[in-house]
């Protein structure tokens, strides 16, 4: 087991670095740098721009630069934003946490909707219901989230004004609002985008659920149950549920790492500040320390989630360990 | 010989069982018309995807029985950009997918034949490639590049679409290596390129062909996402996604931009969903290792 | 106003900011009261008008920088000429000859030498810091020290360069000395150096400063001050009660910065902002009812350009295959319908470009001959040319196709909006156009390198005629410049040398108008349109004279009768909890 652990790390920080490093190149790579984008006035002479670029060591050869941003990093130490003149550390610690919360609480939600309704399907399979629900899943599965977003910011913050059009917090208010109005503040500016996301993900999930259901109906402790006197939906229920959760946690687990990554379009439509919209953003400037130091978070994030997801079944499925 | 037999009846069982699923034959039916459209698109408009009709007086027209999708801001007529989009959209994701397929099926076959040590680096290298979420990528490539022509976007995002399937492919292969056909033939001899041709890929295909529909819904979300950020195909070509994007600005207004194109997403991709729903169910689920299929999930 | 936005990806203008331009910036409230014909504004408050009232302000993008002598942005300028007062203010007219029209700030009054080579500033013994120290002399000189320093890596540094340095005679006065007696001297000193605190900057080495936290405190001296800066999401500033000049009316300003355009837009139509300034001719066209909100059209300095790149892009010093030639580009233009595009892109809101030159400034001339749009003429001036029309449509001549690129960037969207109007329009030509779209990091490294084929150019200029050498003379072909289309002809050099170099204003003009003409002639570029700059705002808001390039200069006496004051009004000058 130990070793399964320690080769399985091993092989994560291969894969971190890996990333990481292809990152660090092709950004490098891409025409203009920050210093040409920011200071791009005609009164600006070539030798202000050389100047800053030297301040900022983007005048060594590239694999120079890489060395120094790989010890640096591995210091904790993450360089200097020059899209947002602030430390990475600082911009990252701000992005990171409002996209977990997004990605967190749509993640709880959705896996919370995604396994009753799979359930729902299963207690009959085949029946009217499981049929609706079915059709409707895989509408919400066929729509593009960005189409989705676009449409219900429309539908509830344009047309039927009841919701705020975007951001984390209203911008002046904020702060004057009593503790609770606080509260409903946040959770106002949450509402939109944690329910788009969610529809979106429920949909996926509660199709794989209601497929792992399926794969156990025919086990021989189902039909034991059933001849017990159980009816259908009460061994489901009572039974199936718990055996086909399984798969589910260790989908769970995949999704893990797609949270720091997966809410960009999300996060342009409702102006959500978060990792997804930071990285593109920073793509976009040539912020190099910021799009590196991003990439390397949402890496991180990944194979992690990935370890950890390996790590349940093994520890679960004895059948596993033993492969 | 036992192998082609059963592979025969294999695949005409496949194909029986899933034109009786009634979700596949209303997604062949919607997949048809989808498809007769596209490739009918000159005929069924009058303009040129591309024409500028009038830019100062015919542009952003609502629907009308001249322009039944309405013009967007440059007068181009938007039921014509609509069909020859479905050209564009449909193509790329066929191309992709064909790619992508082909590709992966070739790696997890590879993969899990051979086994040992190749098996291990192939299979660490897709998972490598799974932790870089593939939208970054291909925003980062574009940075470099520039706005990249059809051909170069069809390989990108088959370049990032193939893992799935390789993994997918290669447990079946796991399943597969030690049936008696395949021992067999190895006792005979036969090379083990040939095995993997002849005995292997054919029966490990299964899960790949219904990752390839699903595949194909995605690559069409994939690209209409691509294009929204505007990094998808160039002007003046239209596609489904690159309509949105040009109305993306004026959504209130000009809704037809939106509405039209993604409702011509949203029927394609629930089509393409549906029937390879309906081919996993034809494929007895029992086949699968252990866990529901993993290509039921979107993942960025 | 639009702003120059480098970092974050905005679908609107980003003009090439000149420095100079900045000069039109400056707030001017002073004279902006005092010169009360209200244009295009609200009936004005012509009595004292009630204190408080908070406005929230729609940002495109974030503010970079508090350091004036780091700005390098619109946005960034709009804050720091909040926080900060200049030595003296440039006049409603925006005169840049010696000191017509200025009015003093931190200087109350100034002398000139008998030669001009030197003038003495007094400084305002009232004047203080928001941190209570007061503003002195030494400050003066620090600054312009600080800005004449290389390891601090101004923006502004090359303005500076006629400004010899600044002595201190005691704490309130401080000379000035020039190397040389020019017609601009007093605006470069008062407008670029903007006068900062050493007791406050000066303890960290210049190199460091643009990092260092201490130059994201914004304190400076002017009517508003920085109380909080949560970048991405909010900048907020509040009226200094105990400022020299006396406090502004507003309690409050928050600038809330938002990551596109649409989200913008949306915050402003939801109430959320009281004020953007990048509405677009449809957002106008709904708010013909609007009893919350007015449009206001102000005028800026900008101008688009279609520009041909007149030397080869793979190798720069030979000419361009196609663009090389004077004739093809005539032909090119002709084959535009300019007045149709600004329709089409701008709606009535359009304003029609006659040259290199923005409409507003004193050597504009809207008369100038123009090459006319002749469909026909185009295509016989190819033919003759040599580009003869192949069987796809598109014309060859000796085997190559008259193909090229069309560079914008992604951020821009009426650049992209043109780009494709452009498209059809050469193609009826027989041109076939490739748009690359690009990201704005990439278009100005390739502008800055003239690896491109043609592209659409925004800029921003300022009152004075310095700016032109920049963009279309033989100088400004190299890096420190900004003549991307390597435009060089020695008559038009000798020209502008002579404009800038006279004190006399009719001269100016007549210098400048016949190397416009010159340029037009020899069309390096098609003059494509003004963008329009349309503000959305409260209407609750009662602003003062909006002046002609600077929506902010006046914004300190901006304020909110009480009896339509809203919840965010109310807050009052509490601290926060």
């Amino acid at each position: 087991m130990r070793r399964y652990l320690a080769g399985r790390l091993l092989q994560a920080v291969g894969v971190v670095l890996m990333v990481t490093t292809l990152t660090f190149v092709l950004v490098h790579l891409a025409p203009g740098d920050p210093v040409s984008a920011a200071l791009n006035g005609p009164g600006v002479t070539e030798t202000v721009r050389q100047h800053w670029r030297e301040s900022y060591g983007l005048d060594r050869p590239l694999g120079e630069q890489y060395v120094r941003w790989i010890s640096n990093a591995a210091r904790g130490e993450l360089g200097f934003s020059f899209s947002h003149r602030r430390p990475v550390r600082d911009v990252l610690a701000d992005a990171l946490p409002r996209t977990m919360l997004l990605a967190g609480l749509s993640f709880a939600l959705s896996f919370l909707v995604g396994i009753v309704v799979g359930v729902l399907q299963a207690e009959r399979p085949g029946g009217t219901r499981d049929r609706w629900l079915g059709r409707v899943l895989l509408l919400l599965y066929s729509v593009p989230d960005f189409w989705l977003a676009l449409v219900a910011l429309l539908a509830f913050s344009y047309w039927l004004p009841l919701l705020p059009a975007g951001g984390i917090v209203d911008p002046v208010m904020h702060d004057y609002l009593s503790t609770g109005g606080r509260i409903a503040d946040r959770l106002k500016h949450l509402v939109l985008p944690v329910v788009t996301l969610t529809l979106l993900s429920a949909a996926s999930i509660a199709r794989y659920q209601r497929s792992a259901l399926l794969d156990v109906l025919p086990s021989d402790w189902m039909r034991t149950a059933l001849a017990k006197g159980l009816s259908f939906r009460a061994a489901v229920r009572q039974h199936a549920v718990r055996n086909a959760l399984l798969p589910t946690i260790t989908l769970a687990g995949l999704w893990l790492p797609s949270l720091a990554a997966g809410t960009v379009f999300i996060e342009k439509v409702f102006s959500w500040p978060g990792m997804g919209l930071v990285t593109v953003n920073a793509i976009g400037a040539r912020d190099y320390p910021l799009v590196t130091a991003g990439v390397l978070a949402i890496s991180v994030l990944v194979v992690l989630g990935a370890l950890l997801a390996d790590l349940a079944v093994a520890l679960v499925d004895p059948r596993v360990r033993l492969s | 010989m036992p192998s082609s037999a059963r592979n025969q009846s294999f695949g005409a069982l496949l194909f029986a069982r899933t034109l009786r699923d009634s979700r596949s034959k209303f997604a062949l039916v919607v997949l048809g018309i989808v498809v007769l459209a596209a490739a009918l698109a000159p005929l069924l408009t009058p303009y040129d995807p591309a024409a500028q009709l009038d830019i100062v007086h015919l542009r952003s027209l609502a629907p009308s029985f001249a322009h039944p999708l309405g013009t967007d801001v440059y007068s181009r007529d938007v039921l014509s950009r609509v069909l020859f989009g479905a050209r564009v959209s449909l193509s790329i994701a066929f191309a992709a997918v064909a790619l992508s397929v082909s590709f992966g099926i070739a790696v997890g076959v590879i993969a899990g034949y051979a086994g040992g040590a190749v098996d291990v680096v192939l299979m660490r290298l897709v998972d490598a490639a799974l932790a870089i979420p593939r939208l970054l990528l291909i925003i980062a490539v574009v940075a470099l590049w520039g706005s990249v022509s059809v051909p170069v976007l069809i390989v990108l995002i088959a370049g990032v679409s193939w893992f799935a399937v390789s993994r997918l492919v290669r447990a079946e292969v796991l399943t597969i290596r030690d049936r008696e056909y395949v021992v067999a033939a190895r006792a005979l001899g036969v090379s083990p390129w040939r095995i993997m041709l002849r005995h292997v890929a054919p029966n490990a295909m299964g899960p790949g062909l219904v990752n390839a529909t699903l595949a194909i819904g995605n690559v069409i979300l994939l690209e209409a996402g691509l294009s929204y950020l505007g990094i998808g195909v160039r002007p003046p070509t239209a596609s489904w996604g690159s309509i949105i994007q040009d109305g993306a600005e004026r959504v209130s207004d000009l809704w037809w931009l939106t509405v039209f194109p993604g409702l011509a997403i949203l029927i394609t991709v629930f089509a393409c969903n549906a029937l390879g729903d309906a081919l996993r169910d034809a494929l007895d689920p029992r086949q699968l290792p252990l866990t529901a299929s993993e290509d039921l999930v979107h993942r960025p | 106003m639009t702003r120059h936005l480098p970092a974050l990806h905005f679908a609107m203008n980003q003009p090439t900011l000149s420095a100079r331009a900045r000069l039109s910036w400056a707030p001017l409230v002073l004279a902006a009261l005092i010169a009360a014909g209200c244009k295009g504004s609200e009936p004005n408050a012509t009595a004292s008008g009630e204190t408080g009232g908070t406005i929230v302000v729609a940002m495109p993008g974030d503010v970079n920088t508090l350091l004036p002598g780091l700005v390098a942005s619109i946005g960034d300028r709009e804050l720091t000429d909040l926080l900060y007062d200049r030595l003296a203010e440039i006049g409603p007219d925006l005169n840049t000859l010696g000191d017509k029209g200025f009015t003093p700030r931190l200087a109350d009054s100034w002398n000139w030498a008998p030669d001009s080579m030197s003038i003495t500033f007094h400084i305002n013994p009232k004047a203080k810091w928001h941190d209570g120290q007061p503003v002195r002399a030494s400050d003066v000189r620090f600054s312009l020290n600080l800005v004449k320093d290389p390891a601090f890596g101004s923006p502004v540094a090359v303005y500076v360069g006629n400004i010899d340095s600044v002595s201190v005679r005691d704490s309130v006065t401080a000379v000035a000395w020039f190397k040389q007696h020019t017609p601009e001297e007093f605006y470069d000193l008062v407008y670029q150096v903007v006068v900062v605190p050493e007791h406050i900057l000066g303890n960290t080495p210049a190199a460091q400063l643009k990092t260092a936290d201490v130059g994201r405190r914004g304190i400076g001296s002017g009517r508003f001050r920085l109380v909080r800066w949560e970048p991405g999401q909010r900048l907020e500033i509040v009226a200094d009660t105990a400022n020299y000049r006396g406090r502004p009316k507003l309690d409050r300003i928050v600038f809330a910065p938002s990551p596109d355009f649409s989200s913008a837009v949306t915050r402003f139509f939801a109430g959320d902002a009281d004020l953007f300034d990048q509405l677009r001719p449809e957002n106008i066209a709904k708010m013909a009812g609007d009893t919350v909100r007015r449009a206001v059209r102000y005028p800026n300095l900008q101008y688009a350009t279609f520009a041909f790149n007149l030397v080869d892009p793979k190798q720069p010093t030979r000419p361009h295959p196609i663009f090389g030639e004077r004739a093809v580009r005539r032909a090119l233009t002709m084959a535009i319908d300019r007045h149709a595009m600004l329709r089409n892109a701008f709606d009535t809101l359009g304003v029609p470009l006659y040259g290199p030159f923005p409409g507003s400034i004193a050597v504009a001339d809207t008369t100038l001959p123009q090459i006319p749009y002749d469909t026909v003429a185009a295509r016989a001036l190819l033919d003759s040319a040599g580009w003869v029309a192949g069987l796809d449509g598109i014309r060859v001549k000796n085997g190559r196709r008259l193909s090229f690129g069309l560079m914008s960037p992604s951020s821009s969207a009426s650049r992209h909006q043109y780009a494709v109007l452009l498209q059809a329009a050469l193609r009826k030509v027989g041109a076939d156009v490739r748009l690359e779209e690009t990201d704005f990091a990439s278009f100005v490294a390739k502008q800055n390198t003239h690896a491109f084929d043609t592209e659409i150019s925004l800029f921003a200029t300022d009152p004075s005629v310095s700016g032109f050498k920049q963009t279309w003379s033989t100088a400004g072909i190299s890096k420190d410049g900004s003549n991307f289309t390597a435009y060089s002809n020695p008559m038009v050099d000798a020209l502008l040398d002579s404009a800038t170099a006279t004190f006399d204003p009719a001269r100016t003009r007549a210098y400048a108008r016949r190397a416009f003409e010159t340029i037009i002639e020899d069309a390096p570029a098609v003059w494509l349109y003004q963008p329009p700059t349309v503000m959305g705002i409260a209407r609750r808001i009662r602003t003062t004279n909006m002046r002609a390039d600077e929506y902010w200069a006046g914004m300190d006496e901006w304020w909110i009768p009480a009896d339509q004051r809203i919840a965010r009004d109310k807050i009052g000058l509490r601290p926060l909890p």
